[in-house]
C-alpha cells in the first residue's frame, strides 16, 4: 500500500462510530452531582437547536484533490492543505474554488446573496458564474469581489500577494481604494495600501516596476517613467491612476492616457480632473480591454476610507 | 465524538469515559461558545481538549495507557458500516504509539493543520510533522502484512 492508497482509505473511514453502549446516563448523573442537574433538560434542548440550526446552514462539499481531510465546509470552518495537498471546493450552486497547497481558507458566510471566503495564506483558483457581487475573497490586503470570472489570487505569509484574472473581471478593494482587474489583467495587493493599479499581461517589466515604485515604496519620481512607457494597452493602468494621483501628477496621467486613447466625445478635460464619475465611466467604457464590460458600471473612486 | 475520543485514545473504554467528559465539559463552558465557529466545530475543539488534558495528566500520574488489545470492539459500533479494509485499518491505528496515532487522528483524519496541533498537544510543528511521518509509515507496513 502507497501513501496515496493510505490516505484514500483513511478518506473512506466511517464519520461516526456509535458507542456499544448509551453514555447519556452516565452523562446526566455527572451533571446532577454538579448541583446544576436542573438545567440539564434546558441544555440538551439547547443542544438540540444549536445542532439543527448548523444543520441547516448551507454546507459547501469538499472534494479532496490530493490529501485527505473534512468533506464539508460550514460558516465558521476552515480548509488547511499542506504542501502537498488540494481541494476543490464548491461554492453553493455558483461555482468552485480550487485551493491550492499549503493554504488555509476560512468559510465566513454562505447566503444565496454573499457567499464569502477568507484566505489567510496560500493560493487559490476561483471559478464563479453568477451575477456581479455574490462572491467575496477577504485577505489581509482587502477584498476579492466576483464580478463574473475566474481568477487566480496568492496571500504570502505577510499578506502580500496578487490576483490574476483569467476570465471576466475582478473587483478588489480595500479602505475604499478600488481596483477593476479585467480578463488578462493582474494586481498586486497589499496589507494597509490594498490592490495596485491593474497591469495587463505583456507589460513591459519597466513599467510594472515604474508602477511598483511609485505604489508600494511611494517614488514619486517613478510616475513619468511609467507614463514614458505606457502604451495603448496600458491605458487601464493610466485610467486607475487618475484617482490615485492629486495636482500635476494627475494631469500628468491625464495628459498621457489622452495621448494614448483620446477620450470619446462629451468626456471633458476638466471633468476627468476633478474625478467627475459621469466623465470618468464614459472614459472607462471607451478604453481597450473593456469593451467587454460596457455597461458594467466602474465603483465611485471617491470613497472614503471604510473600516 | 465518540469516533473521535475511540481513535485519539485507542482504548474503548476511555473512549466512553473521554466522551461522557467532553458533554459535561461542553455543558460548563457553554457560555464560552460565541457563535464565532460552527457548533459542531466548537464541540470538536472541547473534545481534542479533553483527551489531550487527560493525556497530560496520565503522563503526570505516570500511568501507562495501554493500547487496545482487543480492538474488535471497534466493530461493534452501530454507526455506518465499516469495511474490511476499514477495521484493518481501525485496528492498525488503535495500535499505533501513542503519540504518532494522536497526530495521524488529528492531521490525516480531522483535518487539523501541523500549527493548530502544536497548540492543541504542545509539541513542535516539527515533531507533528515526524510523528505524521511515523505513523503513516508504520500503518502502511501494518496494512502490507
Amino acid at each position: 500500500m502507497n501513501e496515496r492508497e493510505l490516505l484514500e482509505a483513511v478518506g473512506r473511514l466511517p464519520k461516526s462510530i456509535e458507542p456499544p453502549r448509551d453514555l447519556w446516563p452516565g452523562i446526566a448523573a455527572r451533571l446532577r452531582r454538579s448541583r446544576r442537574w436542573y438545567w440539564v433538560a434546558l441544555a440538551a434542548a439547547a443542544v438540540i437547536a444549536l445542532v439543527v440550526v448548523n444543520t441547516k446552514s448551507e454546507t459547501w462539499k469538499v472534494t479532496w484533490l490530493a490529501g485527505t481531510g473534512p468533506g464539508t465546509l460550514r460558516v465558521g470552518e476552515s480548509v488547511a492543505t499542506d504542501d502537498s495537498s488540494r481541494a476543490l471546493i464548491q461554492v453553493g450552486d455558483i461555482g468552485q474554488v480550487e485551493v491550492k497547497p499549503g493554504s488555509r481558507l476560512r468559510l465566513l458566510g454562505a447566503d444565496r446573496t454573499n457567499h464569502r471566503l477568507a484566505l489567510d495564506v496560500g493560493e487559490i483558483y476561483a471559478r464563479v458564474t453568477a451575477p456581479p457581487r455574490l462572491f467575496f475573497v477577504e485577505t489581509p490586503a482587502g477584498v476579492a469581489i466576483d464580478l463574473g470570472c475566474a481568477y487566480t489570487l496568492r496571500v504570502d505569509a505577510a499578506g502580500n500577494g496578487f490576483l490574476e484574472v483569467t476570465s471576466g473581471a475582478v473587483e478588489f478593494e480595500w479602505a475604499g481604494r478600488h481596483a477593476i482587474v479585467p480578463l488578462t489583467f493582474r494586481i498586486e495587493i497589499r496589507p494597509g495600501f490594498g490592490p495596485g493599479v491593474p497591469v495587463v499581461a505583456g507589460a513591459s517589466d519597466a513599467f510594472r516596476g515604474a508602477l511598483a515604485a511609485l505604489e508600494f515604496a511611494g517614488d514619486e519620481t517613478a510616475l513619468p517613467r511609467a507614463l514614458a512607457l505606457a502604451r495603448p494597452d496600458d491605458a487601464i493602468s493610466l485610467w486607475h491612476l487618475l484617482a490615485r494621483t492629486t495636482g500635476a501628477s494627475r494631469v500628468a496621467v491625464y495628459e498621457r492616457l489622452a495621448e494614448l486613447v483620446p477620450p470619446p466625445a462629451g468626456v471633458d478635460r476638466e471633468a476627468v480632473l476633478r474625478l467627475d464619475s459621469r466623465a470618468l465611466d464614459t472614459y472607462w467604457n471607451w478604453l481597450p480591454h473593456s469593451v467587454w464590460l460596457k455597461g458594467f458600471k466602474p465603483p465611485p473612486i471617491e470613497r472614503r476610507p471604510t473600516e | 465524538m465518540y469516533a473521535l475520543c475511540l481513535r485519539l485514545t485507542g482504548d474503548a473504554g476511555a473512549a466512553e469515559e473521554r466522551t461522557q467528559d467532553v458533554f459535561v465539559r461542553a455543558w460548563d463552558k457553554l457560555r464560552s461558545f460565541r457563535g464565532e465557529s460552527a457548533f459542531s466545530s466548537w464541540l470538536h475543539r472541547v473534545a481534542v481538549n479533553v483527551v489531550m488534558n487527560e493525556r497530560r495528566a496520565t503522563i503526570r500520574r505516570e500511568q501507562r495507557v495501554t493500547p487496545v488489545a482487543a480492538p474488535e470492539v471497534l466493530e461493534r459500533g452501530r454507526g455506518e458500516p465499516m469495511t474490511g479494509l476499514n477495521i484493518d485499518l481501525e485496528r492498525a491505528i488503535a495500535a499505533l504509539p501513542e503519540g504518532a496515532r494522536e497526530i495521524f487522528v488529528l492531521y490525516d483524519i480531522e483535518g487539523y493543520s501541523h500549527a493548530e496541533i502544536a497548540v492543541l498537544t504542545g509539541i513542535a510543528e516539527g515533531t507533528s510533522k515526524a510523528q505524521l511521518f511515523r505513523a503513516r509509515h508504520l500503518l502502511r507496513e501494518k496494512l502490507d502484512r
